[in-house]
């Protein structure tokens, strides 16, 4: 009786109107591309050239920069300097997205000129309101922001002497905050040395330093492995993973992203890494990892997420359309017809369920334990 | 001292040679063991905590490596290393906070020097301390440890600073710590020696009239869980699977039988094909690992499968001593024993016609992966495989995780 309805024809018909209404729900400094800024420093990182680049840097060249323009009108000077120096921070390819937002939020402390805590935690409130709607779809910097304003309230909560104290201690934190993240790694990487025994076959998704830091650790270790990398469409994620991993001289094989189903019964492990990890448990990571882990599942393998703790943000995502939506640019090399669509997230959730075990820098947890932690910082 | 290393020496002898059975008694002797280990130990004044934890461990390390099968002996190792560490924490915070008033009620009698900074400085060298002595988590993460080394020096120069009171005071609290952790051990031992009471109790709970209940293997915790049901006047039947090749199952039925349950005894491949007349199944578990993976009697996965199939409930039955913080990383071979294969053939049976053996030796135990979702009994209640966690970090720290 009830027949499907042809939803995706609505869908369209909806957001051919609402365009209109759109630009009035933006934030005061609207990312003027609806591309996420997170996936296309990553592709920065990587070094991947997109379309999108290229017009990027022919405009540099042409001398004109639409998006400047827009952001100097509005004319506030200390929240211009926030983005500026995120942005510089965001792009040095070794450094952690919280790590950034954590610099950028230490400048605003020593930029700002409050004489009491409160006036301190409201500037930076407003600061990290500015950063977390500049780029929504980053959850690192949601995160990394959150816990930073956190950690101030709690320590402005201490009744220190005098507030010069309190400040540089703030900054002297917050600057050590990049060692905490290196150290992070490090101690993710001796956490699960354990799990990668002789012999073993490691299938990884994705370009994440952390993975990358745990299999350096375990080669340093004399572990005999080999790693089975997914080609990572359209970043080409695994390209780059091979050639590192061939640095260090462990054998190194890459599949095609429709492969995985196929070589899964060779696999012994998935190791992935998160650019989120949600309260229920579950990551957000790159496009396809979901995929892997079901497949994973379905066969009864493993699959382990290496994650800092920072990264544990207060999202609770009921399917995969429930972020934000993070899209980017995909080539294909050849022409697409107009009127044919492409799916651009750059992004999936993978639910707790599909995950066996965490390795964080809190040790190694079971997805449970994620809200736990969560619950024990923000109530 | 030396009488201790001799009674160290002597139960790692035992230990080695499988001398005693069950991880009750052995965590019992184990915790014993390290309660005379603790009270003999001379400690100094600073740092007594560590002094202990020091002993502890080398004790405890020549013990795993004894018999590092019976994962209990780690377990309750661990447990006194975080009661030590528990107990020094909440007696530092105690004397900082004690310190604190202690300097704000008699202000005039001291000298101004140090009654200035310190009321303000102690908050956050105890938030600082605290910090330090409690596992990572996310609150603690910017905190970073630049305090933790200052912490004993400002307890132990504020000591020197003050008045002979104050120093006595110093005193009676380094004594304190010795004699708290032996109160708690006591406790432990106590918990230790009452775990099959303990979940005896829940029977009435899970046990109803007219079930049928299956079990595999010989455990106490289960024949002491069932009697107290039937003490209860509950009436329900009992199917015990036999658990080749050493038919431990038959003795369990022996014992049910003499207390008056109805028993049947099956074939380990019958549990199949019972599993669909069965209500619950119950089963007391060797050991369960931190990922929530159960370590029991071989033919246990089995059991669970069968068991998932049905949908029929998966109770497991274990004391707190079973609890372990590690992972099971290659549960076959590192933490099972093989018995001979005696058991399994006669001598001169089969090595006349093959060149080598049947098999390597019979293992005793198995590992039930944690994704069965089953149902985890302890003294407090019930839990779930995902649970895990917080019950490990209630008994252990994280720092003992390595031995």
């Amino acid at each position: 009786m009830w027949r499907r309805s042809a939803s995706f024809i609505l869908d369209e018909r909806r957001s051919s109107n609402s365009p209109p209404m759109a630009d009035t729900t933006r934030g005061p400094f609207p990312n003027p591309d609806s591309i996420s800024a997170y996936y296309q420093t990553r592709a920065a990182h990587h070094g991947v050239i997109t379309s999108d680049w290229l017009a990027q840097a022919q405009a540099a060249v042409g001398g004109v920069s639409g998006e400047e323009h827009s952001v100097a009108e509005l004319g506030k000077e200390k929240s211009f300097n926030v983005i500026d120096e995120f942005n510089s921070w965001r792009k040095q390819p070794d450094l952690a997205e919280a790590v950034a937002a954590i610099r950028a939020l230490a400048a605003v402390i020593r930029a700002s000129e409050a004489t009491t805590m409160m006036e301190l935690e409201i500037e930076l409130k407003k600061a990290s309101d500015t950063l977390k709607s500049w780029d929504k779809t980053s959850i690192s910097l949601t995160a990394g922001c959150d816990l930073f304003i956190r950690y101030v309230t709690r320590t402005s909560a201490l009744e220190y002497e005098d507030f010069n104290s309190a400040k540089s201690r703030l900054l002297e934190r917050a600057e050590k905050f990049g060692e905490i993240s290196c150290k992070a790694r490090r101690i993710i990487a001796m956490l699960s040395q354990d799990f990668i025994f002789d012999g073993c076959t490691i299938l990884v998704h994705g370009l994440s330093r952390v993975v990358l830091e745990v299999l350096k650790a375990a080669a340093q270790n004399n572990k005999l492995f080999r790693v089975l990398c997914t080609e990572g469409r359209p970043d080409g994620t695994g390209v780059l993973l091979s050639s590192e991993l061939s640095k260090l001289d462990i054998p190194v094989k890459l599949l095609l992203d429709s492969a995985v189903a196929y070589s899964m019964d060779e696999v012994d492990m998935v190791f992935v890494g998160a650019d989120g990890v949600v309260e229920s448990g579950g990551i957000i990571n790159m496009m396809g990892t979901y995929q892997i882990a079901l497949v994973a599942h379905s066969m009864n393998k493993p699959v382990y997420v290496a994650a800092e703790s920072y990264k544990f943000a207060r999202l609770y995502p009921l399917d995969q359309k429930d972020m934000a939506p993070a899209l980017r640019p995909i080539e294909f090399g050849v022409k697409i017809p107009a009127k044919v669509e492409v799916e651009r997230s750059a992004r999936d959730y993978t639910p707790p369920q599909y995950l066996t075990l965490l390795f964080t820098d809190l040790g190694v947890l079971s997805p449970s334990v994620v809200s736990d932690e969560l619950i024990q910082l923000y109530l | 001292m030396p009488d201790v290393q001799s009674t160290v020496l002597e139960f790692v002898n035992k230990l080695r040679k499988r001398k005693i059975e069950g991880s009750q008694a052995t965590a019992r002797y184990t915790v014993e063991l390290l309660r005379s280990v603790i009270s003999q130990q001379r400690v100094p004044h600073a740092n007594q905590a560590s002094a202990l934890i020091d002993a502890v461990k080398a004790v405890g390390e020549q013990l795993v490596a004894a018999n590092p099968v019976e994962l209990a002996v780690g377990n309750v190792v661990r447990r006194v290393l975080h009661i030590i560490r528990e107990e020094n924490l909440s007696l530092t915070t105690a004397a900082m906070a004690g310190l604190d008033l202690m300097d704000a009620s008699d202000d005039d009698e001291l000298d101004n020097s140090k009654g200035i900074g310190y009321p303000a400085m102690s908050a956050a060298v105890v938030a600082a301390a605290r910090s330090t002595l409690r596992p990572p988590s996310l609150q603690t993460l910017l905190e970073g440890t630049p305090e933790s080394a200052t912490v004993p020096y400002t307890s132990s120069s504020g000591a020197d600073s003050e008045s002979k009171s104050k120093s006595a005071d110093k005193s009676s609290i380094t004594r304190k710590l010795k004699h708290d952790v032996i109160e708690e051990v006591n406790q432990l031992i106590q918990e230790i020696a009452g775990c099959h009471e303990q979940i005896a109790e829940q029977a009435i709970e899970h046990i109803h009239q007219n079930e049928v209940i299956l079990t595999l293997g010989s455990s106490r915790t289960v024949l002491e869980f069932l009697c107290a049901a039937k003490e209860k006047k509950r009436s329900f039947r009992v199917f015990v699977a036999e658990g080749a090749p050493r038919y431990q199952g038959h003795l369990l039925a022996k014992e049910l039988v003499a207390r008056g349950l109805p028993t049947t005894v099956i074939t380990d491949s019958a549990v199949f094909a019972m599993i669909s007349r069965v209500n619950m199944v119950i089963i007391g578990a060797h050991a369960v690992m931190a990922n929530g993976g159960v370590i029991g009697p071989v033919g246990v996965n089995m059991a669970a499968l069968a068991a998932q199939k049905h949908a029929v409930p998966f109770v497991v039955l274990a004391g707190s001593h079973k609890l372990c913080p590690l992972y099971p990383h290659n549960p076959e071979v590192l933490l099972n024993e093989l018995r001979s294969p005696s058991e399994l053939l006669d001598f001169g049976e089969f090595s006349d016609c093959l060149d080598f053996g049947v098999g390597s030796g019979s293992p005793l135990l198995q590992v039930v992966n944690p994704t069965f979702d089953y149902y985890y009994l302890d003294y407090r209640g019930g839990h779930n495989p995902s649970y895990m966690y917080r019950l490990i970090a209630d008994y252990y720290s994280a720092d003992d995780l390595v031995m």
